[in-house]
């Protein structure tokens, strides 16, 4: 390494030294996040509020209220006279759900075939909605076959099994994901502001005279980034190891290793946005808009990627944040060998290197301009 | 009051003149607004599913067109060895595996009990139950048609009691995501943006030395206070509208209540948001602090609003926890107002609470800028 990157690599890490309210933030948030999202964070929907309105008044009508609720899949938070109420019952979000038992459901159930209840639903959450009227539709199915014991079986056992993670947490396949989503924002945010400052400061002109040349301009101001977000990074993998327990099936060093290539693609996007604006404000906003809602959305952190319209596939290509996952999932939950993984790897290593091919000719035509 | 009315003039100076800052504030977000919203209302389909058929019956050949027929599977491959099938879910060629036994057919035939065998990847836990959930009603439609045509004109049908449930569902009868998803991201689009705006505004001044000039000119300090938010305020405003807009014509969410009423929300939270970073300004020393601290609570936000991830579906005391996160409440307003129709007296709490986050956030803030001036 050459005297003039590590002159430019000791005034960084001068930099960050003088920070040191930044630098507690970048260590306690990431940690803090783990464990609000690792704790909050749950897809299964238990409890769906269910309103009553009994028309028929008869014990069977009960019993069949008390069987859902027995279900555990209900719970009644309130009962109704008429079914005027329920828009006001809706729009005060007392229920997502409205039983009604007609009048005649007893009478009706030992004589005919076939007797019907009515179920309104709040479709505004369609996806709630949609659960509540599958968990509706699977009780009245079940009850129906129950009654009928003799006649009518599933013939079919499903027997599902599940890898990776058997108990289906959600745990272990948020928080891997938020490691990534927030490495990502941490290194864009910190790198964003280096080139930047130095315009803003008015200290570019001085650095550009020096006798330095663009690539290891960038390469000083990478490298105690590069350090720093690994150790950060580590710190989250570790954490969310110990306190959630989440698996670790395949090799630490692997992982590590890809991780610091994930590290160098998201600081060269912070150095390319940094190249390119002429002041902290614009780099350190453009980094945030940029990278949040696409490292969390377009990731497949939370949204399944083949669910998505092919465009939007496309479009999630040149997400980062995507790659990195692929890695992180595959070696803690699958255990997969490091070697498998070498393609989003190889993503990782040729976006950054375009990053930062484009950052150092923009350089070179500062210095000629 | 002249005097705000010029700071308010060179803030707008400043934002017009400055092209990229208009980028972010407008063209990124609904861009954004545009593509993501399509993300955000996905459903889960196109599952790739692996298909072990070792019987090659008709009536495992019947249940495999049912998978592929739901709409919700993609058969990406077809293979005998039941051995490969762990190799398939490993390379993430799959995400769920079928396995039809050799004597499907023939114990259905005999009347007797068979199992079908599903392998699920479960690292995504949300999409691997949704898959389970797919595969168990594709068996009990097939076991309701089953018993349809078995029933038909026997004696035995007299004798079954079924209960039907017959579903009616209100303000969205296609259940549509988008409806509910996509004003969910307008309101954290506004959030970011003024949060952020205010949040590097003020620290800026400071760092870059201009702050002093600031302070030297006749003006109170209210004065600037007034005249640097109110500017954000109108682009939050703005930003709002330009989201309905582009919310209505390109996901066609209802807009069911008063948008009078939906503005009076907006200005109350707007107090919340500015506030906030105004606060995170005032006690950063730099613009790459007031950073973090905002992405700090961006995340928070973005976790207990129920924007993404349902708050009912949270544990009891992260339930707790989320009534602290002041963006809850305008998501609801927002959602209740626009698909229901909500009016002032079914949102007054969120209201309130709104009143009371904005209130304390923004004296606390101003205490603050003001104790930083001196």
């Amino acid at each position: 390494m050459s005297a003039r990157i590590l002159a430019i690599l000791r005034k960084e890490l001068l930099h960050i030294r003088r920070d040191p309210r930044s630098l507690v933030i970048v260590f306690l948030l990431p940690i803090l996040m783990v464990l609000l999202y690792g704790h909050a964070v749950t897809f299964d929907i238990r409890d769906i509020k269910l309103g009553v309105i009994d028309e028929d008044k008869t014990p069977a009508a009960r019993e069949l209220v008390e069987g859902m609720v027995s279900s555990n899949y209900f719970r009644v938070s309130g009962t109704l006279e008429r079914r005027e109420e329920i828009g006001e019952a809706f729009l005060h979000r007392r229920m997502i759900a409205v039983l009604i038992i007609p009048r005649g459901f007893g009478a009706g159930l030992g004589s005919r075939s076939s007797t019907e209840v009515q179920v309104i639903l709040d479709g505004s959450n369609a996806n709630t909605a949609t659960v509540a009227l599958n968990y509706i539709r699977a009780y009245f199915t079940s009850r129906s076959l129950q009654a009928n014991a003799l006649l009518l079986q599933l013939p079919i056992d499903l027997q599902p099994r599940v890898w990776y993670n058997p108990d289906l947490k959600s745990v272990n396949f948020i928080v891997p994901g938020l490691v990534v989503v927030i490495m990502m924002l941490i290194c864009a945010l910190l790198t964003s502001v280096t080139v930047a400052r130095e315009r803003e400061t008015g200290t570019m002109e001085q650095i550009l005279v020096s006798p330095v040349r663009a690539l290891e301009i960038i390469a000083g101001k990478t490298l105690p980034y590069i350090l720093l977000a690994f150790v950060d990074g580590l710190l989250v993998i570790v954490f969310a190891w110990i306190w959630f327990s989440v698996p670790f099936r395949g090799a630490p060093l692997w992982l590590l290793f890809y991780a610091l290539i994930f590290i160098y693609t998201c600081l060269s996007f912070g150095i390319f946005i940094s190249a390119r604006v002429p002041n902290q404000q614009l780099a350190l906003m453009f980094a945030m808009v940029s990278t949040f809602l696409p490292s969390i959305l377009l990731s497949g952190f939370v949204f399944p990627l083949a669910s998505i319209p092919r465009v939007l596939q496309l479009l999630s290509a040149i997400v980062p944040a995507k790659y990195f996952l692929v890695i992180i999932r595959g070696i803690m939950l699958k255990g997969m060998d490091g070697a498998q993984l070498w393609q989003p790897a190889l993503f990782l290593v040729l976006f950054g290197t375009l990053l930062i091919l484009i950052s150092v000719k923009r350089f070179k035509i500062n210095l000629e301009g | 009051m002249i005097r705000i009315m010029h700071i308010i003039k060179k803030e707008f100076i400043q934002i017009r003149r400055d092209r990229s800052m208009l980028a972010i504030l407008f063209v990124v977000p609904v861009v954004q607004l545009l593509l993501l919203g399509f993300v955000i209302s996905s459903e889960v389909h196109n599952i790739q599913t692996v298909i072990c058929d070792l019987d090659d019956s008709s009536a495992s050949r019947l249940l495999v067109e049912r998978i592929r027929n739901s709409g919700y599977f993609i058969i990406s491959a077809y293979d005998q060895r039941p051995s490969h099938m762990q190799e398939y879910l490993d390379n993430g060629r799959a995400a769920v595996a079928v396995v039809i036994p050799e004597d499907f057919n023939a114990r259905l035939q005999r009347g007797e009990r068979t199992a079908l065998q599903v392998l699920v990847d479960g690292q995504d836990s949300n999409t691997s139950t949704i898959a389970l959930g797919y595969i168990n009603g594709i068996l009990q439609t097939a076991l309701t048609d089953a018993i349809q045509t078995r029933l038909q004109g026997s004696e035995a049908a007299d004798a079954v009691h079924f209960v039907a449930a017959n579903f009616r569902i209100w303000y969205n009868e296609e259940l549509k995501n988008s409806d509910y998803m996509v004003p969910g991201i307008v309101v954290f689009l506004l959030t970011m943006v003024t949060t952020l705006v205010s949040a590097m505004g003020l620290v800026r001044e400071r760092e870059i030395g201009t702050m002093e000039q600031l302070l030297v000119a006749p003006i109170k300090k209210h004065e600037l206070l007034i005249g640097k938010l109110v500017p954000f305020a109108v682009l939050g405003l703005i930003e709002l509208a330009f989201g309905l807009t582009v919310a209505k014509i390109i996901y066609d969410i209802p807009i069911a209540g008063n948008l009078g009423l939906l503005v009076i929300f907006a200005l109350v939270y707007l107090f919340t948001t500015l506030g906030l970073g105004l606060l995170i300004s005032a006690s950063s020393g730099t613009q790459q602090q007031a950073m973090f601290l905002t992405l700090f609570f961006l995340m928070f936000f973005m976790l207990m609003s129920g924007f993404l991830f349902p708050i009912e579906n949270m544990p009891r005391t992260m339930q707790y926890v989320s009534l602290l996160n002041p963006m809850r409440y305008f998501v609801i307003v927002v959602r209740e107002l626009l698909i229901k129709g909500a009016g002032m007296h079914h949102l007054y709490t969120q209201g309130l609470a709104l009143l009371v986050f904005g209130t304390v956030i923004f004296s606390f803030a101003v205490l603050r800028f003001q104790s930083r001036m001196r």
